[in-house]
């Protein structure tokens, strides 16, 4: 009876582990949306600030393309769009993970007690 | 570069820390710690960001019309350089960000990069208050933790 107990609490601790892993990277992947989306909302402010006859330039590998001003702001509105869609994903992906967490916790919490009361009565 | 809030986040209660125990004062510790190392980072990363605008800046003051037609030697690598000449001594590219490059006129390229300057400093302040703030947190859990240990010391004396 206590070895079942104690495989289940092994497999249900490997599974809090991954999930654990999982939450971290989901944490770490948002950051980088965040410091993403702060680049570009500069960016966006400073191609309002140019003047209508300004060139601008995109650096594609290691060249220069010259793109209209008006094309750059669209391509960062879009690409501002589409990080802040990023964003929400990882942040419901993220608040899943802390419900699985939570759940694991709890039965890995369970399983320990079960465990002790075994021990203690034999 | 991330902005900083410096309003208190919601859901922020004030605990008090004579109730808590060792054990929770000493992790309520490790957690500041940790978030004023955090401080002290970005605050080392802006200021390599402010340098590096400072320094872009100066450059741009140093170029004037008679710099005009002047010879300068282009890096093409770190070790490697080749002579060129200065064709246009009134605009400059200016790195925006994301891969972007704006062209502006040597009085606009002065002014992105006072305004860079400016706004990494503010960053910096802001940065600047919320660490003070967290260092005093700090100091109180760390005489509270003294406090507790002598308790517990006296209690021990007493007993023995």
């Amino acid at each position: 009876m206590a070895e079942e107990i104690q495989k289940k609490l092994q497999k249900e601790l490997e599974v809090f582990n991954g999930f654990q892993k999982e939450y971290h990277k989901a944490v770490a992947l948002k950051q980088q949306l965040d410091s993403q989306l702060n680049e570009n909302k500069v960016v966006k402010e400073e191609l309002q600030l140019l003047k209508k006859d300004s060139e601008v330039y995109k650096l594609i590998g290691p060249v220069l393309v010259k793109q209209e001003l008006e094309d750059a702001r669209q391509n960062v509105a879009k690409r501002m769009e589409y990080i802040t869609k990023e964003m929400k994903r990882t942040d419901d992906h993220i608040s899943a993970l802390e419900n699985k967490q939570e759940a694991s916790q709890e039965n890995l919490n369970k399983l320990k007690n079960d465990l002790g009361k075994i021990k203690l009565k034999a | 570069m991330a902005t900083v809030s410096t309003a208190p986040a919601p859901g922020m209660h004030q605990i008090d820390l004579s109730k808590l125990n060792l054990h929770q004062l000493g992790q309520l510790k490790q957690q500041l710690d940790q978030e004023l190392n955090v401080c002290q980072d970005s605050l080392q990363t802006l200021k390599m960001a402010q340098g590096k605008f400072v320094e872009s800046g100066e450059c741009v003051e140093k170029i004037s019309p008679e710099s005009l037609g002047k010879t300068i030697l282009v890096p093409l690598t770190g070790s490697m350089y080749v002579p060129g000449s200065i064709t246009d001594t009134t605009n400059v590219l200016i790195d925006i960000g994301t891969g972007y490059y704006a062209q502006k006129d040597i009085d606009g390229a002065k002014d992105y990069f006072k305004r860079k300057v400016q706004f990494v400093t503010e960053q910096m302040e802001k940065i600047q208050v919320i660490g003070i703030e967290k260092s005093r947190v700090r100091d109180a859990i760390c005489k509270m933790i003294e406090m507790k240990m002598q308790v517990m010391a006296q209690a021990q004396q007493a007993a023995s």
